[in-house]
């Protein structure tokens, strides 16, 4: 606890605003991830891989096109890029599994991550990338007495936005409701004439693209390499974990309380910083071994 | 039935002599893969008691292995505790880590289980990642000492063909245990179980308990052969190729994990060789096998060839 | 020997089991008869512990089960068989029988001695009872449905159970299959000296058969008496009989 003594308010302030920008990122990845196990049943495991893909497009359009117009296309066609990659990789063999032995499901993105991590490394290389937010996203305002990224506000719009979004795309359209319903109860949805199999592709493809946002948002906060998926996938599993499996509410719950315990971890014991969320996570599980809110299944 | 237990007998002694012959003929290279796979053998055997014949989603097992290495590793390192005595602590150590894990797991559904399994075996790496003072953080901890006897690739070798061994043979009693025989029952359903009279997550965290000290068993020999240890071994993604070489070789068969870790490891050093895309490699085969072989190489030849598989030959007639 | 003093339970606002009661006597054979959706197979599963009441209790021997869970109640000599077939596909006939069996004996937890020759020839009796011992080396998955059905109820007897509880044993099964199970199921009652409780369909068989009936209706109990009691009853003829199902 060597640092406790430089804790102030306005440490604790700006290290709050830093936790609250990560969780949105978190948020984003693991809404994703728990949209997919939600409707499928499947923990996807190539879902950090499809986070990483996200960033290196990202650069690859920032770099195309470059300044501000590179940035937001970016933004753009990354999470499409995604989202192509999974439809594909869903619609070629996924789609043939769903009635096989669940664990095939589970074993099939396994081989995904396998083959798309090696891809990356052959499409773009072991080197370090990184790409720049436009010169309004540069710099830093001064809050709590002390300065934060501008980028990172930016980060702390984008993760409501996204909930809001979903939300109302889960509750307000017809497609949204048909994938919810096959959440709780596939056969219903299948028995009323509805063809699952495309209800699943539409909901791995979504989870998919979510995956790729958040790549393609995270990309200028950090340096883009190889095994940036590691991090991810393990923190977005912790994430839906505690939040309840399927429960895009819970994701965010878990992002924050993963978002905040790692940022304070920092503040507190930057060694360790990591331990923070992992021993939070044990404590909500210790008390709920079923996750914060309700599972949907 | 009688008969296919004689030639498996004798198959398994043949074997076992031309494993001893090894090292007398093969260069060090090569009885230092054979005895890696030894290694991850064990590991995956005693994954697949609980994944093959328990049904349940064991998905960070490597979490339980890399305790008992590092159990080990710590021990003989820091605590300069008497080697025989590190050795025994690190599979107790796997199978403590093994019941207080399972505990919470086994009171969940299928996936729930895997899913917590993997985020608190997550915690256990990132604390062997973190902690430098203690584990060396991701450089892990090298040049373990080893007794003398079993300090070179040959003897090293030796002794984990032993330890090997004397593992399948325990493992192979279990499972035609009375335990072993409920445990593939609960596998198949749970719910029967419970009404015959089984307490089934009582029976699961046996298994997993079993389990995870032959993981820890594992994780000793790996100490012994490699001399040091890494914050890999308790990697989730190590877990997930562990739980291919046990679809790979053949989940519901006794042996098959043993060929699908064979298959692994060298693949791993041999295309290793050619490309550094071996993942890439592994990634498609492991598609291929998903689609074209669900029951592994093992079930795959004997439903071809008709006999019967180990799990299926209870009761012989009176 | 068993009895159930008014349960309910409830399913997200459903009323499944409404206040029903039920009264086993030793050595009888009772059925249960109701409209689908009357609330047998709840009823069933709160006695045997899949599911436990919101509110009654249940005895047997006079001890009260309500809360046990189902493991437990086994081991105090309540065993039962599925509506569906629901055995052990992956083990053979003679595996699924003998698990049963072990657990009976208490030796489930046996770790270091072979399975192979342990609870033998108990298992042989039992498969021998119901006609299975031609197929004990079968595995469970790849026999016939009626056959499923069997071994299902082979599997309970393993237990030694004082009371039997069959959630419609013969559903799916052809007439010879049915007069075949329903044959067993008087032997048994007679040579193992066996306590049985049962739902059914097939009015003639529970006519036939039953020394007691309970009527269910809509989660509750309408009645039970003997077979004349029942038949002569005018609300059950009126709630059932007449009515919903002939």
């Amino acid at each position: 606890m060597e640092a406790a003594h430089a804790v102030t308010f306005a440490a604790l302030g700006s290290h709050l605003l830093v936790g609250l920008s990560r969780a949105m990122i978190l948020f984003i990845v693991s809404s994703g991830l728990s949209f997919v196990l939600g409707v499928l049943r499947v923990p996807n495991v190539a879902h950090g891989s499809l986070y990483m893909i996200g960033a290196f497009s990202a650069y690859t359009v920032f770099t195309a096109v470059g300044g501000q117009t590179g940035f937001w296309l970016a933004l753009v066609l990354a999470p499409l890029v995604v989202a192509a990659v999974s439809f594909v990789a869903e619609r070629s063999l996924f789609c043939r599994l769903y009635e096989r032995e669940h664990l095939m499901l589970l074993l099939f993105t396994f081989a995904l991550m396998l083959i798309l991590d090696d891809l990356v490394k052959i499409i773009w290389g072991a080197d370090y990338r990184s790409i720049m937010a436009p010169d309004y996203f540069k710099g830093s305002v001064n809050i709590f007495g002390s300065s934060f990224p501008k980028y990172n506000l930016f980060l702390l719009a984008a993760g409501p936005v996204v909930a809001v979004g979903l939300w109302l795309f889960t509750n307000r359209t017809k497609i949204g409701k048909i994938a919810r319903a096959a959440a709780v109860d596939r056969e219903m949805v299948g028995a009323v004439g509805i063809n699952v199999s495309w209800v699943f592709a539409f909901a791995f493809v979504l989870g998919c693209f979510l995956a790729g946002l958040g790549g393609a948002l995270v990309a200028p906060t950090v340096s883009i390499t190889l095994g940036m998926d590691h991090d991810i996938i393990i923190e977005a599993f912790l994430i839906v974990t505690i939040g309840g499996l399927g429960n895009m509410w819970g994701a965010m719950v878990g992002s924050l309380i993963f978002g905040i315990t790692q940022s304070f971890g920092v503040l507190l014991w930057p060694q360790f910083a990591i331990v923070f969320p992992y021993a939070a996570v044990v404590i909500v599980l210790l008390a709920r071994p079923t996750g914060l809110l309700k599972s949907v299944w | 039935m009688a008969d296919t237990n004689k030639k498996t007998l004798l198959l398994s002694t043949v074997l076992f002599i031309a494993l001893l012959v090894v090292p007398a003929i093969l260069p060090r290279f090569y009885t230092y893969i054979i005895a890696s796979i030894f290694v991850t053998a064990l590991l995956a055997m005693s994954l697949n008691l609980v994944v093959g014949y328990g049904g349940l989603y064991q998905f960070h097992h490597c979490a339980f292995y890399g305790v008992s290495a590092y159990t080990v590793a710590l021990l003989i390192t820091k605590a300069h505790v008497p080697y025989w005595v590190a050795f025994g602590a690190g599979p107790i150590a796997g199978a403590i880590v093994g019941y207080l894990i399972g505990w919470f797991c086994v009171r969940l559904s299928k996936l729930y289980f895997g899913m917590l399994q993997i985020s608190l075996g997550s915690l256990i790496w990132a604390l062997a990642f973190r902690w430098y003072s203690l584990t060396g953080g991701d450089d892990g901890i090298h040049g373990i000492p080893v007794p003398d006897f079993i300090s070179s690739t040959k003897s090293s070798y030796y002794f984990i063909l032993i330890v090997l061994t004397i593992s399948l043979i325990l493992m192979y009693i279990i499972i035609k245990s009375p335990c072993g025989t409920t445990l593939q029952a609960t596998r198949d359903n749970p719910e029967r179980c419970e009404a015959v009279g089984i307490n089934v997550r009582k029976h699961q965290l046996v298994a997993l308990v079993i389990s995870t000290f032959f993981a820890g068993v594992s994780g000793v020999l790996y100490v012994i052969l490699e001399q040091s240890v890494f914050p890999d071994l308790l990697f989730w993604v190590l877990s997930l190729e562990v739980f291919i070489m046990c679809l790979l070789g053949g989940w519901f068969t006794f042996a098959g994990p043993i060929i699908g870790a064979a298959m692994m490891v060298s693949l791993r050093t041999f295309v290793g060789v050619y490309t550094e895309y071996w993942t890439l490699v592994l990634g498609v085969l492991l598609i291929l096998l998903i689609f074209f072989l669900p029951e592994g190489i093992m079930g795959f030849f004997l439903e071809k060839f008709g006999a019967k598989a180990p799990t299926e030959d209870h009761g012989g007639q009176h | 020997m068993l009895r159930v003093e008014e349960v309910y339970k409830s399913f997200d606002g459903f009323m499944a089991v409404n206040r029903a009661s039920l009264h086993v006597g030793r050595g009888q054979i009772v059925a249960v008869i109701g409209p689908n959706g009357a609330g047998k197979t709840t009823l069933f599963n709160l006695i045997t512990g899949q599911l436990t009441p919101d509110r009654g209790r249940i005895f047997f021997e006079e001890q009260d089960i309500t809360r046990l869970p189902p493991f437990a109640i086994c081991r105090r000599g309540i065993a039962r068989s599925f509506q569906i077939a629901n055995v052990f596909p992956r083990l053979t006939a003679f595996t699924n029988v003998q698990v049963s069996v072990l657990s009976q004996q208490n030796k489930s937890g046996k770790l270091f001695r072979p399975a192979t020759n342990m609870a033998i020839k108990e298992t042989y009796d039992i498969l021998e009872h119901v006609g299975l011992s031609d197929k004990a080396q079968h595995l469970a998955g790849s026999l016939s449905h009626g056959d499923q059905r069997i071994l299902e109820i082979a599997i309970a007897l393993g237990n030694k159970p004082n009371l039997l509880i069959l959630d419609e044993p013969t559903a799916g099964m052809s007439p010879e299959e049915t007069k075949r199970t329903m044959d067993l199921i008087k032997g048994l009652a007679q040579v193992r000296n066996l306590t049985i409780l049962f739902c059914e369909h097939d009015m003639d068989i529970v006519f036939d058969v039953a020394q007691s009936i309970m009527v269910m209706h809509h989660g509750s109990t309408l009645i039970q008496g003997t077979p004349q009691e029942v038949r002569e009853n005018k609300e059950v003829q009126e709630a059932y009989l007449g009515g919903e199902d002939a």
